[in-house]
């Protein structure tokens, strides 16, 4: 048994505890009863989306027999859901940061049309492979973080295309393009 | 019991090659790494990593993979109890009492307590397959479709029952799960349902895109909303090896939470998740001083953990011997053996006997290597967590948008798991489980199946699913397992497991 270190100091950023939130505007916008509204909501969506499968079919089920009768099933738990918690205090669900999420978002986006290249009608991505597109995912979502450093994310994202194209490409040998345009493949 | 040992040492004999050592080796490298560090879980990373099993032979992959699995159990006790913060769902409740244990200068105790208790924990589960697989096989064999359709059910219900906070909500996920696997091309027929003519849909959704998505973007979406907070831990970790007078208290708890495990992880319905709680509250009644838990009790780290690892461990049996996955990342298992053209199921076990007692064998010496790769390395592992989340989550998204691509190589996938990830966060603000809508999504597909096949062998009759009486006595044990958990005592008491935790 080798020597367990004295101390250990974990430099990690401690957050503030978030205040306690306001209750909603309107009870309708609670936690339990929005819940149960998405799911009635998921449930018509679906009957819409699956009206024109056959119910029927050789063997007593066609293509509608289990999407509909799920549908169905989920909007009886939705109004399940909101009786159940009717009399319940309305809790507010918090912050929905979703332009927080945005740059990660953007990077994802990135990341899929310029891999291989993507036709957006007359305009077209050329494809970019992983030299361009992991760094693209990797900035913008760093770009995310409170917290972030530009210096250091620059840094990271250097290192961090190299070692993915390294690890993925020729360690692991995955037929991924790495950079199409300088290296051909 | 011969028979037993004759299976566990054929095992032996295609684990310990040296290929299979290291592959073995590697999956619990990678498997403490994702436990330690939070916001990656093993069924991100397994997803991420299916492409690449592709080049390796079978017996190599599922090694491998399966010692993330059980890797990832291992290190998320260890964030749990330095950091606060439960690297995998399972830590949740090592955290509570390992936390107030390292705060008070023992955090080596914890630690050594949680990784002897998952080594005694992983031995037990190993004798526990080579012991329950062949008669669960056996088992198998007998079932036609209308007997795997009310087995499917039968688990359904029971995930529901087990999982966490609200019913209502987490039979909702289990429904909208099936629903989602309906998306796509009717196999059957063929016929395109719910596409809207998206291309991307036609062939279904897939179970990496969905994991990737609500598991691993989820995930990072969530940590942006809600930072954790995060306790710095600035005690001395203190000495690692409990004394035998230590472990002597702890071995009832070690021993009790390995059983309750092992019983758990069994049930098709992810019982795994539900055995560190259970193990807690146990330990907790049968305490002198229940007062005491929450305060730093050695036997609520002990216990937990030998639960969870144990649960882990067993949740494979069901999928070896039945094909029927438990959880989600025994879903990743079948897309992994799929991908190596084996189907799970019964005949597994006839067909390729090295495999199956290979990976069976590989689980006790993984567990091996899990005590040395945690105790003496837990300065390695404590300086991974100093690396700031602001680095790792863009580092997650890379990899998940690498393994998505060379997944399907259309680029479109990525994109969809981006939408996943959004849907994750939307479960997370409605507290809804994704768990059991994992599952659902997984059982979705063969359900459907299995239904067509049971209605046609019994020409359109729905009776054959109660007049077989291997398919009646399960639809009861679901049904029973409904009906307990909708009465009102049992739901106090379920809620009691969870919340004493």
């Amino acid at each position: 048994m080798s020597q367990a270190p004295e101390i250990i100091q974990v430099d990690l950023p401690a957050h503030e505890p978030s205040p306690p939130l306001p209750p909603p505007s309107s009870p309708w916008l609670g936690r339990e009863r929005l819940a149960g509204l998405s799911l009635i909501g998921l449930g018509l969506f679906a009957l819409y989306a699956g009206a024109d499968l056959p119910f029927g079919g050789e063997g007593g089920v066609g293509s509608g027999l289990l999407p509909r009768s799920l549908s169905i099933i989920l909007i009886v738990l939705g109004l399940v859901q909101i009786a159940i918690t009717w009399k319940d205090r309305p809790e507010s669900t918090g912050r929905w940061p979703i332009r927080d999420m945005l740059p990660v978002l953007t990077g994802v986006f990135l990341f899929a049309i310029t891999i291989r290249g993507h036709h957006f009608g007359s305009f077209e991505v050329p494809a970019l492979g992983m030299a361009v597109a992991t760094p693209l995912a990797i900035f913008l979502s760093g770009l995310a973080a409170k917290d972030v450093r530009i210096g250091e994310l620059l840094v990271f994202t250097v290192i961090l295309t190299v070692v993915c194209v390294a690890l993925f490409r020729y360690a692991l040998g995955l037929s991924l393009p790495v950079a199409p345009w300088l290296i051909g493949y | 019991m011969m028979a037993v040992i004759e299976h566990l040492g054929l095992g032996l004999s295609v684990a310990a090659t040296l290929q299979n050592i290291f592959f073995c080796f590697i999956g619990c490298l990678i498997g403490t790494l994702v436990g330690v560090l939070p916001g990656v879980g093993p069924v991100a990373t397994i997803s991420i990593l299916l492409p690449v099993t592709l080049s390796l032979d079978p017996t190599g992959a599922l090694i491998m993979l399966a010692g993330i699995y059980y890797g990832a159990q291992y290190g998320g006790s260890t964030t749990a109890i330095l950091v606060n913060i439960p690297g995998e769902a399972t830590a949740v409740v090592t955290a509570i009492d390992g936390h107030e244990m390292a705060k008070k200068g023992q955090a080596g105790l914890a630690l050594g307590l949680a990784a002897i208790g998952s080594f005694i924990a992983g031995t037990v589960a190993t004798v526990v397959i080579a012991a329950l697989a062949t008669p669960m096989t056996r088992l198998g064999l007998l079932f036609g479709p209308a007997e795997y359709f009310s087995l499917m059910i039968m688990g359904l219900v029971l995930a529901v029952v087990l999982a966490h906070g609200s019913l209502v909500k987490a039979l909702a996920m289990i429904v909208a799960g099936v629903l989602l696997s309906c998306v796509g091309a009717d196999m059957e027929t063929g016929r395109e349902r719910m596409t809207f003519d998206i291309y991307m849909l036609t062939d279904g959704i897939e179970f990496t895109v969905l994991a990737m998505g609500i598991f691993g973007f989820g995930e990072i979406f969530k940590n942006l909303a809600d930072p954790e907070k995060r306790d710095v831990m600035r005690n001395k970790i203190g000495r690692l090896l409990p004394t035998l007078g230590e472990l002597r208290e702890n071995l009832g708890a070690i021993l009790r939470g390995t059983g309750l495990g092992s019983i758990l992880g069994v049930l098709p319905g992810n019982g795994a998740i539900l055995a560190p709680f259970a193990s807690y509250a146990l330990e907790k009644r049968l305490s002198d001083r229940p007062q005491d838990f929450g305060t730093g009790v050695p036997q609520a780290v002990s216990g937990p953990e030998s639960a969870n690892n144990s649960g882990a461990q067993t949740s494979f049996i069901p999928l070896l011997t039945l094909g029927i996955p438990p959880n989600a990342v025994m879903a990743l298992m079948v897309g992994a053996m799929m991908i190596q053209g084996i189907v799970p199921g019964p005949q597994v076990i006839q067909n390729s006997p090295d495999l199956f007692w290979g990976l069976v064998a590989s689980m006790w010496i993984g567990n091996l290597m899990l005590v040395v790769i945690n105790l003496p390395l837990i300065g390695l592992w404590v300086k991974l967590l100093k690396v700031p989340y602001r680095l790792l989550f863009p580092a997650i998204v890379a990899f998940c948008c690498i393994g998505l691509f060379s997944i399907s190589n259309d680029g479109a996938q990525v994109i969809m798991a981006g939408v996943m990830g959004l849907v994750g966060f939307a479960l997370y603000k409605l507290q809804f489980e994704p768990a059991p809508l994992a599952l659902g999504f997984v059982l979705g597909r063969l359900l459907e199946e299995k239904l067509r096949q049971a209605l046609i062998i019994s020409d359109g009759g729905m009776s054959t699913f109660v007049t077989s009486p291997l398919s009646a006595a399960l639809l009861l044990v679901a049904l029973m397992a409904l009906a307990v958990a909708v009465l009102p005592s049992m739901r106090k008491s379920r809620d009691e497991i969870f919340t004493d935790a």
